[in-house]
């Protein structure tokens, strides 16, 4: 259906006054799992957002909303989408009170720009995610997850204290506010960070924010395998605790992320540790960890660097820098059953590549150049005993349905089907992409 | 001699005469909590494991008798009491911790283990379970999950909600699921950050998988008295604006000064305004560096003296004024009524002046103690309720307190919940669509008009006058009916 056929006799058209792009070259750009919508809403405020989802809503319009696109891979191809909402205007700073350490921003805020924002008084926001350059605080948050460092930061859900949302049926709300600690009503900023979009459209988020550590340091070093490297790391959590990064990389994947900006790393397996708090402390978490290092054999030198951030985001930028047609999968589990899936992915997988462990926390990545539903769906029964989940991140679109992206819905399917259709009941938001056909 | 009913009957079938209170006399324990409200349940249900959970629930909704459940009963918003009558399901019985997986950093427990019995339990395994609100001694898991609880040491790890990582929940139709995952890493949505602050009226958490921090190698407690609670205030706000996050950031004023040092020895000056505890802990070496930070910011604001230690017992010593505070109000006055609006950190000096011009107005003394760093007043309004009228200006006053609160760009509560005492503010922070939202949200976890009513929402049909609603439409009458943040 396209916008024009959508308009009933007598109504204006849908999105009238907005800007929109209807040129069939320019929604290329706005394509998920090779499907164009026939219009994208280029939304400034949030009265564009309500009036786009009324007019959606009314004309049965199937909308998927983007922000930096870093993620749109991540989801099952949608069922219907008729219209992109593209949030990437709204980007601009609400509310910063830097002694209170909160900030308030709209959803198309990029990652990076905030970061920059905030880095002027000393601050930050505690998250990772692929491509921050592009990535919007409402996209990272819609997506929903704890990145490299989650093991001291948690996710999206750690750090929001207040969300506006615009509803299905352009009914705007909001949860939460601008206080650090808030239990006035339901949590309903954390049941929509991670919702994939499914339930309405996040304008506007609140989180809170930290001190900048006066001392942040990163070390590398090389192992003989990658399962030494994958060994040492979780010796190095094990006995460091107070870790705030500890990750093991394949040589290839070390390989690309020193040609992402990682200049400390070489293509040879690698583990590189990250500490921060007052230079002391930074320190001495780094030597307990090191010691636990020398411990599991590894004896290569400790290479360091001053470029942290570079360094970080390129191993970051891994989790989704996958040549398109290859398939990248992201195992969540306890960390103390690592060794054990790691082992299954590299018996089952054909060519894997591209390892990521965060040794810490319990999250791999991995990459492979195909892989079908059945050896999919194998890993995931041999995995659920240790309590893994498997995703897939990215694949070709004729390979996420038979393999099924986010895998067999959990006990909580009912729950979430009947939250769908509390707040999406004609399944206008992103439909089909989420889990179980939500 | 009273005789049971259908539904007594029922419930003592399902689950067997000692596990179903039901006589007058025996229900009277049950109709409190720590607010000022009451509920008079019919008959309170003593489940020992989820079946009998999922058992009573089906029982009570065919007998169309509301539930309501309850841990150690210690909430501060009237939570757990029975506001239309019915069932309370306590779940007292379920108390073990099921597993402590120290590899992975997490604990396996049922619902009625006590918060402290948790903290113990992690010690041993070298862990801690950072949740610590002020009843600790006596409040149990399930109740802080159902309330999100806080406490002193979240300001550096967060609340409950950050603590929780899947639980097995039965629904307000009975049904059982386990929900979320080891690592949060089940897709869909968070179904887990839904329950928890749900403050049990969507259903029982029957079990809960939590996450355990590791311990700090090293701690340091210290503790500045101050003549005025501004310059103890601009101290909190130095302290956080020097880049250290400490664990813990907690105040008290004159009032409770006066209160806790006859009785718990604490050697706090009597004219003394405000004293201040910072806690840091970390690796040792963090400590150390921390600790001599803060404690020079400290002295940079005037304080009487400033108290330092790292070894336990001496610690405990120093927490003792803090935690032992809201004891020994009994001192001064019989009852009290403990509000906890938070406020943006910065506005914190504004908002107590506002706070001691609105009861010293009502002709009410107030101790303040809170949780400095993160904004969380809990200013304590003490009465007798022997005298007449006492209650109503009471009631009045935090009302008042509640709006300031909410004009300063905070909100009416952030750590007890809204309940059944702060459900008529609710319309100060939120409007019909965002209430709506909540309730379309409450609505997937089945019928849950009968599941612990009355609580969180603006009074609805059969709330009756519970409580202090007549106050509460006072308040937002004068005040007028809308302030959103």
């Amino acid at each position: 259906m396209s916008a024009s056929d959508a308009a009933s006799p007598g109504k204006p058209p849908p999105f009238e006054g907005l800007d929109t792009i209807s040129e069939p070259d320019r929604l290329a750009r706005y394509a998920v799992d090779g499907i164009r919508p026939s219009v994208a809403v280029l939304a400034t405020d949030i009265s564009d957002v309500e009036q786009a989802m009324a007019d959606a809503s009314a004309a049965d319009m199937a909308v998927v909303p983007h922000g930096g696109r870093t993620m749109q891979c991540l989801g099952m191809p949608p069922q219907r989408y008729d219209a992109a909402l593209d949030l990437s205007r709204m980007n601009r700073v609400v509310d910063y009170e830097p002694e209170d350490f909160t900030i308030t921003v709209e959803a198309g805020m990029t990652l990076s720009a905030l970061q920059q924002q905030l880095a002027i008084n000393g601050q930050f926001l505690p998250l990772d995610h692929p491509h921050f350059e592009q990535a919007t605080l409402g996209g990272l948050t819609a997506v929903g997850r704890g990145g490299l460092r989650r093991n001291s930061f948690g996710g999206p859900r750690d750090w929001l204290i207040g969300m506006r949302m615009v509803q299905a049926d352009g009914t705007a709300i909001k949860a939460g506010g601008k206080v650090v600690k808030n239990v006035s009503g339901y949590d309903l900023a954390k049941l929509f960070a991670g919702s994939l979009g499914t339930l309405g459209i996040i304008v506007e988020l609140t989180f809170k924010l930290r001190p900048q550590p006066a001392s942040d340091q990163i070390i590398a070093i090389a192992a003989p395998t990658f399962i030494d490297a994958q060994r040492a790391a979780r010796a190095a959590a094990e006995t460091a605790p107070f870790l705030n990064g500890c990750i093991a990389l394949s040589a290839d994947a070390a390989a690309e992320a020193r040609a992402l900006g990682a200049r400390v790393l070489h293509e040879e397996p690698t583990i590189v540790l990250r500490a921060n708090g007052l230079e002391s402390a930074a320190t001495e978490v780094l030597s307990q960890a090191l010691s636990a290092v020398r411990e599991a054999g590894l004896d290569g030198p400790e290479r360091r660097t001053s470029e942290i951030v570079e360094t970080w985001q390129a191993i970051a930028d891994l989790e989704s820098q996958t040549p398109k047609e290859h398939v990248r999968l992201r195992l969540g589990l306890p960390p103390a059953n690592l060794a054990q899936a790691q082992v299954l992915l590299e018996e089952h997988l054909n060519n894997p590549a591209q390892w990521i462990i965060a040794a810490d926390s319990g999250l791999l990545f991995v990459s492979t150049p195909r892989v079908d539903a059945d050896t999919i769906a194998r890993l995931r029964r041999e995995l659920g005993p240790l309590r893994g989940r498997l995703t897939i991140e990215s694949a070709p679109p004729e390979l996420k349905s038979p393999a099924n992206v986010w895998g067999p819905a959990g006990a909580g399917a009912r729950l979430m089907h009947n939250i769908k259709k509390q707040f999406d009941p004609h399944a206008t938001l992103n439909p089909g992409r989420f889990v179980d056909g939500i | 001699m009273k005789t049971p009913t259908a539904l007594v009957l029922e419930l003592i079938e399902a689950i067997g005469d000692d596990a179903v209170v039901w006589h007058d006399e025996d229900l009277l324990v049950y109709e409190y909590d720590g607010t000022i409200d009451r509920g008079n349940p019919d008959v309170i249900a003593l489940p020992a494991d989820t079946d009998d959970v999922s058992a009573l629930i089906r029982i009570a909704n065919k007998h169309g008798a509301p539930v309501t459940p309850r841990g150690a009963g210690t909430g501060l918003s009237g939570g757990a009491l029975a506001a239309r009558g019915g069932v309370i399901i306590g779940m007292n019985r379920m108390r073990q911790i099921l597993n402590v997986d120290a590899e992975n950093k997490t604990a396996l427990v049922q619902p009625g283990v006590v918060n402290l019995d948790l903290g113990i339990e992690a010690e041993r395994h070298g862990l801690a379970y950072a949740p610590d609100p002020s009843s600790q001694r006596a409040c149990t898991i399930g109740g802080n999950i159902a309330e999100n609880a806080g406490g002193p040491h979240t300001l550096a790890w967060g609340t409950t909600t950050n603590h929780v990582l899947a639980v097995e929940l039965v629904t307000a139709d009975g049904e059982v699921q386990w929900i979320g995952h080891d690592t949060r890493d089940e897709p869909g949505y968070d179904l887990v950050g839904c329950v928890v602050g749900s403050e049990g009226t969507v259903g029982i958490v029957t079990q809960a998988l939590v996450r355990l921090v590791p311990r700090p190698t090293a701690v340091r407690t210290m503790l500045a008295v101050y003549d005025s609670v501004r310059d103890a205030s601009n101290a909190v706000s130095a302290v956080v604006a020097s880049g250290i996050v400490p664990a813990a950031l907690e105040m008290i004023d004159k009032m409770t000064i006066a209160a806790v040092e006859p009785v718990l020895n604490t050697g706090f000056p009597l004219d003394a305004e405000a004293v201040l505890l910072v806690e840091v802990d970390g690796p040792e070496s963090q400590v150390e560096a921390e600790g001599a930070r803060v404690e020079s910011i400290l002295r940079r604001f005037e304080p009487r003296e400033v108290r330092s230690a790292t070894d336990h017992e001496k610690r405990e010593h120093l927490w003792a004024g803090r935690k032992g505070a809201i004891g020994a109000l009994g001192q001064i006055m019989p009852n009290y009524y403990l509000l906890d609006g938070v406020v943006p950190r910065t506005k914190l000096p504004d908002v107590l002046d506002a706070v001691y011009e609105i009861a010293e107005r009502y002709r009410l003394p107030v101790a303040n103690m809170f949780h400095a760093g993160d904004g969380n007043l809990h200013p304590c309004l003490l009465f007798d309720e022997r005298e007449p009228g006492a209650t109503a200006r009471v009631l009045d006053a935090g009302g008042e307190i509640m709006r300031v609160c909410v004009d300063a760009g905070g909100a009416i509560t952030g750590e007890h919940g809204v309940g059944l005492e702060k459900r008529d503010y609710l319309p100060w922070i939120f409007t019909d669509a965002d209430m709506d939202a909540m309730k379309a949200l409450r609505a997937a976890f089945g019928p849950t008009e009968n599941f612990n009513p009355c609580k969180i929402f603006p009074a609805g049909h059969g709330c009756g006058e519970a409580g202090h609603q007549h106050h509460a439409q006072q308040q937002i009458a004068k005040f007028g009916p809308k302030a959103f943040v």
